[in-house]
């Protein structure tokens, strides 16, 4: 018997030095884990932070992204709604974004301040010009979730 | 981590010297087609043991070997995992023992962290550390999406794809408690640049102004492109050996006197504010007057805790009092001009919120009083990503040697790289260089390593 040679054959970008193309097309299946109830919580307009349930942890504030165990005592955590208004703590605009960016380049990105919350949660401004303290409000893209970070975001209050 | 224990703030010791005896580069590039990975290592590998001025040939030094560690960022740049393996083999060291290090934008320095442990262990007397990536596969924006996916995928990768955009959170929060004079950012970029017309093997030197710099394209506000580090193809290699071996091989051993490893929170948005952590340099009273309206926390989004954390292990190590007087030569991780400012703090060359200082002051210049990234850094030179710690090192070594003007000087060496020696060339060989400090570090601060180098 013999084997034919492959059909799929990779294609010559340049002969000297000899540069071929290899393609990529597969996809990873990527579980949120215990972290799926946070981007389940924006389904239905909710900021779902954690927070440590032993009485004995230092750290009272809330953790947001969540936090399945806390850092500070290796305990589980409880599920918390957090505010929904908050400040602006730093922004950018991103001009050149990476490939796989899914809002147009020139999209401002920002970090919240939330009361109770023990970090600056990064984001993005869905309207208006951004500004170290100003004050904004929580949205939900409920009507097409991408299922990822993006799915909130924050308007001038 | 916000309180320490005892335990956390150990100072790390070697159990007997480490030595770095001899270093080897390739030249950067954005593209490096006409070589494989393998033989740029095998390259800078051979510049390592042939033209160090090694007192055995380098036969020699390959039946000295007895451990290697390999450094690269991120296999799916390279995509081929396990390359390490293939790059023992192409440099003919199986079957010995060697173990590759990954720890982002730090892996160099961690890869010369792991080979000094081999050595002050007394595991490994002699050890090569070689590092290298290939970031040319891909197109810039799809290479920016995979430097990304070293942020947190679940959480901040998605807002932008594009490390620039979280430095650049960092850059707007800094100058909001600091207000640096966007002049002074630029400065470092001009100067950086600058420094890169000098080494053959730069890929983007330039004589650049403030105003040039400044009016460049915005990459993510507020950082144009000339304040941003390169993307890189090419390999550094380092020879760490103990004292015995190192006096063997050559007339000008230098003791990397400590090197450590500090670390935080992959996402920046995770940084709890804490005591600042001072350093030998710093009493509680050099920040009495620190914390106001705008300052309200540290490190908050304008330090480095990481960076602070090694530098303060590394000092404590090698009994440094003061680094701006003790350290003769600095290289940093000018990833970005304004992460070049917090690390001035956070190394202790001001006190925090006077990082700017260290710039308008010319103490960051040749024949200055700190003369930092002579080597053009990141942003005049390379960062071929596991390559630049160990880049780092290569460079500093070579000035404690006095060896500046051998590796950057020589008309042969340009050629080799198929360039011309700037009719204007000058030597930035600093004049009787006796210890310097090579800074090392990943993510937005996720991993730091500091290195002091003093020639013996």
């Amino acid at each position: 018997m013999s084997i034919d040679w492959p059909n799929t054959v990779l294609e010559v970008v340049e002969r000297k030095p000899l540069l071929v193309k290899n393609p990529k097309t597969w996809s990873h299946i990527h579980s949120y884990g215990g972290w799926g109830r946070f981007f389940d919580g924006l389904r239905e307009r909710k900021i779902l932070a954690t927070h440590c349930k032993n009485p004995a942890c230092g750290e009272k504030r809330l953790w947001l992204p969540p936090r399945c165990e806390c850092p500070d005592c290796w305990h589980e955590t409880a599920w918390v709604e957090a505010p929904q208004r908050g400040k602006i703590y730093t922004w950018s605009v991103v001009k050149y974004p990476g490939e796989l960016f899914k809002l147009p380049a020139g999209t401002p990105l920002i970090s919240v301040e939330l009361e109770g919350v023990c970090t600056k949660l990064m984001s993005w401004l869905k309207e208006g010009k951004p500004e170290i303290g100003m004050p904004v409000r929580a949205v939900f893209n409920t009507e097409r979730p991408t299922h990822t970070i993006l799915d909130l975001a924050w308007v001038p209050a | 981590m916000i309180k320490f224990g005892n335990g956390n703030l150990r100072i790390p010791k070697f159990e007997r010297p480490v030595y770095v005896v001899a270093g080897g580069l390739t030249d950067y590039r954005k593209r490096y087609p006409e070589k494989n990975t393998s033989q740029l290592c095998t390259e800078a590998l051979r510049m390592a043991v042939e033209e160090n001025d090694l007192k055995v040939d380098p036969e020699e030094v390959r039946r000295s070997v007895n451990w290697c560690v390999y450094s690269q960022f991120a296999d799916h740049f390279g995509d081929q995992l396990l390359a390490a393996a293939k790059i023992h083999d192409y440099l003919g060291f199986d079957p010995l023992g060697n173990i590759e290090v990954k720890t982002g934008g730090a892996t160099g320095g961690s890869a010369v962290l792991a080979a000094a442990q081999a050595v002050a262990s007394g595991y490994a007397s002699c050890v090569p550390v070689v590092g290298w990536e290939r970031m040319d596969e891909v197109s810039t924006k799809v290479g920016n999406s995979y430097i990304a996916s070293a942020a947190c995928k679940d959480f901040e990768s998605e807002l932008g794809w594009m490390y620039a955009a979280y430095y650049a959170l960092m850059a707007q929060r800094y100058q909001y408690e600091n207000n640096v004079p966007r002049d002074t950012l630029a400065r470092i970029a001009c100067k950086n640049h600058e420094y890169a017309r000098y080494s053959p093997y730069a890929q983007n030197p330039g004589k650049y102004t403030v105003k040039e710099v400044l009016e460049n394209d915005i990459v993510s506000h507020p950082l144009s492109f000339l304040e941003c580090c390169v993307m890189s193809v090419g390999a550094a290699v380092l020879l760490l050996c103990d004292e015995e071996t190192a006096h063997r091989f050559t007339e000008k051993p230098v003791q990397l006197k400590a090197i450590a490893g500090g670390s935080h929170t992959l996402r920046t948005a995770d940084r709890r504010d804490m005591p600042i952590l001072l350093l030998p340099n710093e009493t509680p009273e050099t920040y009495r007057h620190y914390f106001e309206e705008r300052r309200d926390s540290w490190p908050g989004f304008s330090s480095f805790l990481a960076s602070r954390m090694a530098a303060y292990l590394a000092y404590n190590m090698a009994g440094i009092k003061d680094p701006l007087t003790d350290f003769d030569l600095l290289e940093t991780h000018d990833a970005f001009t304004i992460s070049d400012v917090q690390t001035y703090e956070d190394i202790g060359l001001r006190p925090y919120g006077r990082g700017r200082e260290f710039i308008e002051s010319g103490d960051a210049y040749f024949e200055g009083r700190l003369p930092t990234n002579l080597s053009g850094g990141l942003i005049g030179t390379m960062h071929a990503v596991g390559a630049t710690g160990i880049f780092q090192i290569v460079e500093l070594l070579w000035q404690l040697q006095g060896h500046y003007d051998k590796f950057h000087g020589d008309p042969q060496l340009w050629r080799r790289y198929g360039k011309e020696k700037p009719a204007d060339w000058r030597s930035l060989q600093v004049k009787n260089a006796k210890r310097g400090c090579a800074i090392s570090h990943a993510g937005t601060g996720s991993h730091v390593t500091c290195a002091i180098l003093e020639k013996v």
